[in-house]
């Protein structure tokens, strides 16, 4: 059902030119590292939030990279930094120094139009509290992303949802689902989009053990795929789903 | 790869010239990609702009959906549009209707011009000469009646009555839609108003006496209705030869309309009046402007009460709207975070404002006519005064208004929440 796993660097042989306008002015160089073509990079990156008493350092001098097909996870302790590294590679944050790579394609700069545009043209997000829209139904909530574009993804959502496992849950909304269903139903919409990367915030924080190994499986089944998977955890159990583990420590990458 | 005829992966807008797309998030066949309707072959740029069937605005949808969530807070936000627009409604409305059966009332007078010698002058009455300058000013503006008249008893056998004897060929003219069953050329015999004849209980083919002249009754006029500076119900009519006198005591201009009324005035003035006050003209269209200009004001200060109780109505929506959205905080930071823009966040909650101004005023709208029906029905107020065109604007106009104050009340939230950086948002 998976296609196979994206064979590495070829998977970039699209090249940079084909990304939106805008999105800078990033010329591919044919001997350039052939890291470039990581579905989002982190190159160099700090972030430093001014504070009444001076500023605090989030994020010190970062190198991150996921590749397409593997699953990342990155675990730290609370205040390591390890969400603001999540928002930096979903664009939502931007770093103080250092550049944010989107197939090697530097996002600073970008009006907050083109942004969202990227944003969900490239990255599916996945939270700890699932973030579904209560008055929606699980359909709608997978082609929320949609919802503005002139193309109808019901058909996508639906299909989405059954590879999931939730095709007779169909139009349900959030209120009569369990947790593990509600964060099949947020995987689901990350993909409706088919992004290069998902970007999922502590997926298992809030399901017990075992809907915590389906929803894991379910992401490696995504990696699987052709998508890089980057998970923020505390959980030890996304470690053992995980291709690589990446350990932040006070905004400084400790292990990879 | 299943999905190259796709309208282009999500993640890749521009490749359409590139053989080889990146694998993709998954290999699942587009969405509907063998079922394709005819808006999904539409170029790009159109189908932007067309909703798609069946899909309608999203806007809208999810807007319905949201406010569907807190039933009870969303009507009772409406409630306040609700109250706000019936109150303008209902007071512009019988406004309007009052001004326009007033008018209708006072119209007769509005539209006549009554010249009468005048006796400080040494005026005694009006001669042909008059006659003939009062029908050149009154040319192609309305009918020129001259009358003889006199104030004096009438009796019919024991029976006596004070009534005004007026000397005309054409009483048809002189009272108008009121003249019932008068002849249109009277020649001999009398036409008699209505309380002149239940004074001396008469009817038609009775006889009058007026100074010891026998007059044969030919109508009745029926009760006078509209105000007129010629008295129908205390009238005698009889043809003008039946009077002594030559000059006429006074020449009455029924003319077409108010404006020309005073046309007709200004040009009696002009030129009977120019070397010496020969003639009093009097027309009654400029308090009858009078008339309507208050009844306007009062309309307008009425109006602008019910106005206030609409902003009212505006605060409460914003209130809503900033509780909604700040309920709803995280939310929409995930609707950003997925890739909604800015402003169709703000569309979206826009709508939303918008709606209960909509539903708040059509109903406020409706309750406000039925009520003004009610009235009419209730009480004299004549239903055809209602339904003029003055209250359909009032009706569109205070159903808009009532959607915009929820629009602009919605303005603010709705700006705060679309600006809100998603990562804040997100974090709660």
């Amino acid at each position: 059902m998976s296609p196979p796993p994206a064979d590495g660097p070829t998977a970039g042989c699209d090249g940079p030119e084909s990304r939106p306008a805008g999105a800078g002015e990033y010329t591919r160089d044919p001997s350039a590292d052939a890291r470039d073509d990581a579905p989002v990079r982190l190159d160099g990156v700090s972030k430093r939030y001014e504070g009444g008493g001076g500023s605090v350092v989030a994020l010190d001098d970062v190198e991150f990279r996921v590749d397409r097909g593997e699953v990342v996870a990155v675990v730290g302790p609370s205040g390591s930094g390890k969400s603001t590294m999540l928002n930096l590679l979903g664009l939502l944050d931007a770093p103080t120094e250092g550049r944010v790579l989107l197939r090697g394609r530097p996002t600073a700069g970008l009006s907050d139009r083109a942004t969202t545009d990227v944003r969900r043209e490239t990255i599916g997000f996945v939270f700890q509290d699932f973030h579904l829209l209560p008055t929606l139904s699980a359909v709608e909530n997978v082609a929320l992303p949609t919802t503005f574009l002139p193309d109808d993804a019901t058909a996508r959502a639906e299909e989405l949802l059954e590879r999931v496992g939730l095709g007779e849950r169909l139009d349900h909304v959030p209120g009569e689902l369990s947790g593990g269903q509600k964060q099949r139903v947020a995987i689901a919409r990350s993909l409706v989009n088919r992004p290069d990367v998902v970007l999922a915030d502590e997926p298992t924080g809030n399901l017990d053990r075992d809907t915590a190994r389906d929803v894991l499986a379910e992401f490696r089944r995504v990696a699987d795929g052709g998508v890089g998977v980057v998970a923020v955890t505390h959980d030890d159990l996304v470690t053992e789903y995980a291709d690589r583990t990446v350990e932040l420590v006070d905004g400084v990458v400790r292990r990879e | 790869m299943s999905d190259g005829s796709d309208a282009g992966p999500g993640s890749d807008p521009d490749g359409g010239g590139d053989p080889t797309p990146p694998p993709n998030a998954d290999a699942l066949p587009a969405a509907g990609s063998g079922e394709r309707g005819v808006h999904d072959r539409l170029p790009p740029a159109l189908r932007a702009v067309v909703p798609s069937p069946g899909r309608g605005f999203p806007a809208v949808r999810l807007a319905v959906r949201n406010l569907s969530r807190q039933r009870l807070r969303a009507a009772l936000a409406a409630v306040g549009i609700v109250i706000g627009v019936f109150a303008v409604v209902s007071l512009g409305m019988l406004g309007t209707a009052l001004q326009v059966a007033a008018t209708d009332e006072l119209g007769g007078i509005g539209n006549q011009v009554v010249v009468s010698p005048n006796a400080e002058a040494g005026v005694e009455s009006l001669n042909d000469r008059d006659l003939s300058a009062i029908r050149r000013a009154a040319s192609g503006r309305g009918e020129v009646i001259p009358l003889k008249a006199t104030g004096t008893t009438a009796s019919n056998g024991d029976r006596r009555t004070v009534a005004q004897v007026y000397g005309t060929t054409d009483p048809r003219a002189l009272f108008g839609e009121s003249a019932g069953a008068a002849p249109a050329y009277l020649r001999g015999g009398a036409v008699v108003g209505a309380d002149v004849a239940e004074a001396l209980d008469l009817s038609v083919g009775g006889t009058v006496t007026v100074e010891s002249n026998d007059y044969h009754v030919v109508a009745i006029l029926p009760e006078a209705t509209a105000i007129s500076p010629v008295q129908a119900d205390s009238a005698v009519v009889i043809s003008p030869g039946e009077f002594a006198t030559t000059g006429y005591s006074q020449v009455v201009v029924r003319a077409d309309s108010a404006a020309d009324a005073s046309a007709v005035a200004d040009g009696v003035r002009e030129r009977l009046n120019a070397r010496e006050v020969r003639v009093s003209v009097f027309s009654l269209s400029s308090l009858l402007d009078r008339i309507t200009e208050f009844f306007a004001l009062l309309n307008g200060f009425l109006i602008a009460v019910a106005a206030v109780s609409l902003v009212v109505a505006g605060v409460s929506i914003f209130n809503v709207m900033l509780m909604t959205v700040s309920e709803r905080r995280g939310e929409i930071g995930v609707l950003r975070a997925v890739g909604i823009h800015r402003t169709e966040v703000l569309r979206t909650l826009l709508v939303e404002a918008t709606l209960l101004g909509v539903a708040g005023g059509a109903v406020g709208a409706t309750l406000g006519l039925v009520g003004v029906l009610a009235v009419a029905l209730s009480t004299e107020l004549p239903v055809t005064a209602v339904f003029v065109p003055t209250n359909a604007l009032v009706f569109a106009g205070a159903f808009g208004f009532g959607a915009l104050v929820a629009l602009v009340g919605g303005l603010y939230p709705a700006y705060r929440a679309a600006t809100d950086p998603p990562v804040e948002a997100l974090r709660g």
